[in-house]
């Protein structure tokens, strides 16, 4: 269905290839899953597969691509409307409408499809995606997985044979994540749609995939199996690697498979317990009593205690809308707050001025590249000194020494978001809070950005930092976190030992817990075995 | 590559702008050159009806004529989404709903896309401020053709200034177009407002003398004041944000990649290649 | 389909040009005459019309607005008059000191001796001015813009596309304004007014234009500008009639403001040449090959609501021919506005669209879908079903 020719890109004026020679055929009704570190060249690949690359990028492509015999050399991307759907990373960036029945009628209006069957096809749409209820909604009040799933069906609407996804689930909680992929599966089913998609998280993926392209990032790419081809990957999901610390072979790709093979590893680990950070946490640094947050008439926060403690990690989770932001906001002392109080060390942040607050607390906010508007990242660094009130370089050492290397005089927009978000990090710690909040730190995070940015958070709370990270990354919080604290509707229905609370949620547990509980991460069993060993 | 037209005027769209623009002009400025002869009032009393009916037709005309080559959806999407900050910043301009907007991001990104870019998007901001605001009305196409003058203005300013001069020459621009904008709604407003008074519009008085007469409108209603307080705000906007925000639409320009070649080369990729990371 | 199916017609929604074309016809109307008593009953048509009429959109409720701009424009109408307009008639009420400007002000004095008349004529032209403004106003909170939008010509697709596109993304930039101004208090940047300006704009211009990338590649790879082929005659005819066009465009305003050129020069000139350029605009739209989803269609109840503003206007105008005298009451001398039946029955036909035009519908879904109320936080948001998070 989908095929590519010894196809190398240059980009215009570039002299090293994002893609070369690359040679790949992907059957009709595959469901193919893509993946490669973050500038790896995924998104060109995904591109060229109805000539965006390089016709929207510019550039120069060598060799052939071709979707069900027809050349994108021969034809624009317009013309391949009916033949592939493209569903990009960010679903309302991409909306041209802004509600769902419109939006879903756009692609058949350019496409002169007759109203009749305009009509029946949106009705058949809403139906085979469950949206059927929002039709009427303005889109951008939907939440992520509901604008998601709109986004894939403004393409379905003109019957493609492939469709084209990046990054489907990357900014999704779990359970919405779920409902996204269903909907997929559904169509590589139901309609032998064939599915090309680009995935940080590997591990949501893995088991569905009938076919795997890993890009190395020197612009090859590798075909075949998933199960051969993840065996040696860096970018393995848990389970995987629990596959090659226990030997089997061919690893297994699901939870389920790997559960049915984990008797043996059950047996080797009987009678020792996973290693947990036994670090005493410090005094308390925080510490907010019946906090509730109000947006006129709706509670986002209802009277939450909690207390932070230096040397901590704390991992706040729960679905969106769950009241995670307004939390962490109020906690700063930025955000609004009807009631309650917030002590540090004795001053309320949310009394302080901007500059107090801020040396009380900083906040990583979840868009974190709202704080940055200068043109250079040492501009940047600059401001976030004379903000502080601190000598000069403060901010570029922090920087430094978390994510070492960045050109000074790059621009901000054009860092990896990783890097982007050590930035806005080192800004915030400039003025040296003994709190650091984050919100959602590990969207667009790839598995190396995610482990580099655990050891990032682990060494502030070594610091005597307290640490919070609202996030849905179960995998993350798994590693990263020694307590866990989870909202539902603005108040706090769980909190506890990480272990504790992440085992018992169907929602929240780390694929190594849903394999082998009370174990959480790969590390911990590695440690274990390694023990057993010697 | 400093500045990019992202939205080509060829031979014929320039002469068509041209013509439509002095039919325009001079709908907006018929007070001044309706005759003095006292019969001309018949002709002259039905004048604003008329327009109102041929300016919007010209306007489409002319928008028609601008996109008849069909527009890239680069340059598209980026006219909606400039054209929606442009319509959102309207309010926070000084001043009533109504006649004032601000202007400073559409003299920056005139500057930076050309003029056909200025033109097309004076008038979409407006289009859409006017749909947001519920302000669309017989006065919309007079103001989507000034501020889409303004625009175009933007565009055709000297292309080799740089710099401190470039600022300045910008916040130039935008006093004289803050000011143009409010002389020439007025002038547009004028024969139905101050109509029977002393300062009213006279069918019969010379152009110079209504001129005049017109002059003295301005500055003795609060017109003046508006105006004075659009072009200051536009002069400290520029100078203040006008770098940084160049900056940014020459960078989006630039990964846009307007104009950047596009090849396919069915022949063998280049030999003794070795692969590299990049990108 | 009998009386019966029709009578009361259903909810729906009314296509836009039929609304503006009925307001078109109020404001001719009202453009008739400065009778205080006839413009008070335009008003009070576009008034209950708009009442029975508007649905629960935002822009239904810009009627008040304008309303109040229509009073703004009375009340300056009046001042004006008094401060600049001193001197005619006899029914002088009182006397203000006069303050003579200098000869550069074209000899105009302030204040003087104020009249009835005066301030009576001020009050009716501004009736007249405000009803007409009034009259749009009604258009603008019955027709639905993104509706309008549809229905613009072919030869304008790409710039209403463009419009489309600034309206969807407008909220969202809202928030993102609201967001990078929350934040900024994150860093501490304390700068206030215009100095903030850079702070708050440059992310969001930044997060606007990636938005834009975005969208642009989505926008061609779902079909946008798929544009036919257009034959060179095609484009050489679409090209000389919109030029011609224009040429006789300009050639008709000249007639039309210099009385020594003939007649014929004038307004039948200038609209010769509206009538050719529409016609390489209208020859020029046929190159965008697309269709509308559900469009919006002209039935029974879009003629009805032309049909009775298209009347109301035609009739007014008829009126000035047969029997001006009431339409334009005498201020010299004063007397007390009458009212012909002719004009009071070509208004009062203007509010048969309260009845004839189909309700709007209402955007409220049934009540046990969930909806987010309008103006909260986006954070605070219910979303998913009942609770699925884990508990102890």
């Amino acid at each position: 269905m989908i095929r590519f020719d010894d196809v190398t890109f240059f980009h215009a004026g570039a002299s090293t290839p994002v893609l070369a020679g690359v040679n790949l055929h992907i059957p009709e009704g595959e469901l193919c899953l893509v993946t490669g570190r973050t500038g790896a060249g995924k998104s060109t690949l995904l591109g060229a597969v109805n000539g965006l690359v390089p016709r929207f990028t510019g550039g120069t492509l060598h060799g052939r691509v071709t979707v069900d015999g027809h050349a994108t050399e021969d034809r624009a991307p317009q013309e391949f409307a009916e033949l592939v759907g493209v569903v990009g990373q960010d679903p309302l960036a991409g909306f041209v409408t802004d509600t769902v029945e419109d939006e879903l009628a756009y692609g058949m209006e350019q496409l002169g499809t007759s109203p009749e069957v305009m009509r029946k096809r949106v009705e058949e749409t809403l139906d085979l995606l469950g949206i059927a209820e929002l039709r009427r909604r303005p889109l951008r009040t939907l939440s992520g997985g509901q604008q998601q799933r709109v986004a894939i069906g403004a393409v379905l609407t003109a019957h493609p044979k492939v469709l084209v996804l990046d990054e489907p689930t990357s900014a999704l909680d779990p359970t919405a994540a779920e409902d996204v992929l269903a909907a997929i599966i559904r169509l590589v089913h139901d309609l032998g749609t064939t599915v090309l998609v680009a995935e940080h998280r590997v591990e949501r993926v893995l088991q569905y995939a009938d076919r795997l392209v890993r890009l190395d990032g020197d612009g090859r790419v590798v075909d075949g199996e998933p199960a051969t081809l993840i065996a040696d990957s860096d970018l393995a999901p848990p389970v995987v690697r629990l596959a090659r610390l226990a030997g089997w072979e061919p690893p297994p790709l699901s939870v389920r498979d790997a559960r049915r093979r984990a008797a043996g590893l059950h047996e080797r680990l009987r009678g020792r317990e996973p290693a947990t950070n036994t670090a005493e946490p410090g005094a308390a640094r925080l510490t907010a009593r019946r906090v509730t947050v109000a947006y006129g008439q709706t509670l986002a926060v209802r009277g939450v205690d909690l207390d932070l403690r230096g040397g901590e990690v704390l991992a706040l989770m729960g679905r969106n809308g769950s009241g995670k932001s307004s939390l962490l906001w109020a906690l700063q002392g930025s955000g609004p707050r009807r009631s309650g109080t917030v002590d540090v060390g004795g001053t309320d942040p949310g009394k302080a001025s901007a500059k107090g607050a801020r040396a009380l607390v900083g906040l990583v906010p979840q868009t974190a590249s709202d704080l940055i508007y200068l043109d250079t990242v040492d501009a940047e660094c600059k401001q976030g000194d004379t903000e502080s009130q601190v000598p000069p370089g403060t901010c570029r050492t922090l920087l430094d020494a978390l994510a070492p290397g960045i050109p000074g005089d790059r621009h901000p927009r054009d860092l990896s978001e990783g890097q982007k978000l050590a930035l806005v990090l080192a800004v915030q710690l400039s003025s040296a809070p003994g709190v650091v909040l984050l919100d959602e730190p590990t969207r667009g995070l790839d598995y190396h950005a995610k482990r580099h940015f655990t050891e990032t958070v682990r060494a502030q709370a070594a610091a005597g930092r307290a640490v919070v990270v609202a996030t849905h990354d179960v995998e993350f919080v798994a590693g990263a976190a020694d307590r866990v604290v989870v909202m539902a509707e603005g108040e706090i229905v769980a909190d506890g030992p990480t272990a504790e609370v992440v085992v018992s949620s169907p929602a929240f547990a780390p694929q190594v817990a849903k394999v082998l509980a009370p174990w959480l991460t790969v590390e911990q069993v590695a440690a274990a075995l390694a023990e057993e060993a010697s | 590559m400093n500045r990019v037209s992202v939205l080509r005027i060829n031979l014929r769209t320039a002469f068509v702008l041209t013509v439509a623009s002095l039919a325009g002009l001079s709908m907006f400025f018929w007070p001044l050159f309706a005759p003095p002869e006292p019969e001309a009032m018949a002709h002259s009393a039905d004048a604003p009806l008329i327009f109102l009916i041929a300016m919007p037709v010209i306007l489409a005309v002319v928008l028609a004529e601008m996109s008849s080559g069909g527009i890239d959806p680069k340059v598209l999407a980026l006219l909606g989404v400039l054209s929606a900050v442009n319509a959102g910043l309207r309010p926070l301009g000084a001043g009533t709903a109504g006649i004032e907007t601000v202007f400073f991001l559409l003299v920056l990104a005139g500057r930076v896309f050309g003029p056909g870019f200025g033109f097309a998007m004076g008038a979409t901001s407006l289009f859409a401020s006017a749909l947001l605001t519920a302000g669309v009305g017989p006065w919309l196409p007079f103001q989507m053709v000034s501020s889409a003058w303004i625009g175009l203005g933007a565009g055709l300013l000297p292309k080799r200034v740089t710099g401190k001069a470039e600022i300045a020459m910008l916040a130039a621009y935008g006093v004289v177009a803050a000011y143009a904008f409010g002389f020439i709604m007025n002038m547009w407003f004028w024969p139905f407002t101050a109509i029977g008074t002393s300062l009213g519009f006279n069918p019969a008085a010379t152009p110079g003398e209504n001129l005049h007469t017109f002059f003295v409108f301005t500055v003795t209603t609060s017109s003046f004041g508006w105006d004075t307080g659009r072009a200051v705000t536009n002069l400290i906007a520029i100078i203040l944000a006008g770098p940084a925000v160049l900056a940014v639409l020459r960078r989006a320009s630039r990964r846009a990649a307007f104009g950047v070649p596009v090849r396919f080369e069915t022949s063998p990729r280049p030999g003794g290649l070795t692969p590299g990371a990049d990108g | 389909m009998s009386l019966r199916d029709r009578w009361p017609p259903l909810p729906r929604t009314v296509h836009p040009g039929a609304w503006w074309l009925w307001s078109l016809g109020l404001a001719t109307a009202a453009s008739r005459t400065t009778n205080p008593i006839l413009l008070v009953m335009i008003l009070a048509v576009c008034g209950f019309v708009v009442v029975r009429r508007r649905g629960d959109a935002p822009w239904a409720l810009a009627f008040r607005m304008y309303l109040f701009l229509g009073a703004f424009i009375v009340t300056m109408r009046v001042v004006f008059r008094i401060v600049f307009g001193g001197g005619q008639g006899d029914i002088v009420l009182f006397t203000l000191p006069e303050i003579p400007l200098p000869e550069w002000a074209a000899g105009i004095r302030l204040f003087g001796a104020v009249a009835v008349e005066q301030i009576l004529g001020g009050f009716y032209d501004g009736l007249r001015l405000a009803t007409m403004v009034v009259c749009v106003g009604a258009a603008n909170a019955l027709a639905n813009p993104k509706r309008m939008l549809k229905a613009l010509p072919g030869a304008l697709y790409e710039i209403g596309t463009a419009v489309v596109v600034a309206l969807t993304v407008a909220p969202q930039l809202v928030e993102s304004v609201l967001r990078v101004r929350r934040a900024r208090r994150l860093r501490a940047g304390g700068q206030k007014g215009l100095r903030a300006l850079r702070g708050i704009l440059i992310p969001v211009l930044e997060d606007a234009l990636n938005r834009s990338l975005a969208l642009a590649a989505a926008m061609a790879s779902r079909g946008y500008g798929r544009t036919g082929h257009v034959p060179r005659g095609t484009r050489l005819l679409t090209g000389s009639l919109v030029v011609t066009g224009l040429l006789g465009v300009c050639a008709g305003l000249y007639g039309v403001m210099d009385a020594s050129t003939p007649r014929y020069m004038g307004a039948p000139m200038l609209a010769a040449g509206l009538a050719v350029a529409t016609a390489g605009f209208v020859i020029g739209g046929r190159r965008v090959r697309r269709s509308r989803y559900r469009p919006d269609r002209w039935r029974p109840g879009e003629f009805a609501v032309v049909a009775s503003g298209l009347a109301t206007g035609t009739l007014m105008y008829l009126t000035t021919r047969v029997d001006p005298a009431n339409l334009y009451p005498s201020l010299n001398p004063l007397t007390w506005p009458e009212v012909g039946l002719l004009p009071a029955v070509a208004i009062l036909i203007g509010v048969l669209p309260a009845w004839l035009a189909p309700p709007p519908e209402s955007t409220q879904e049934p009540a046990t879908a969930e909806i987010p109320a309008q103006g909260t936080a986006p954070a605070a948001l219910p979303v998913g079903g009942p609770p699925r998070a884990a508990r102890k």
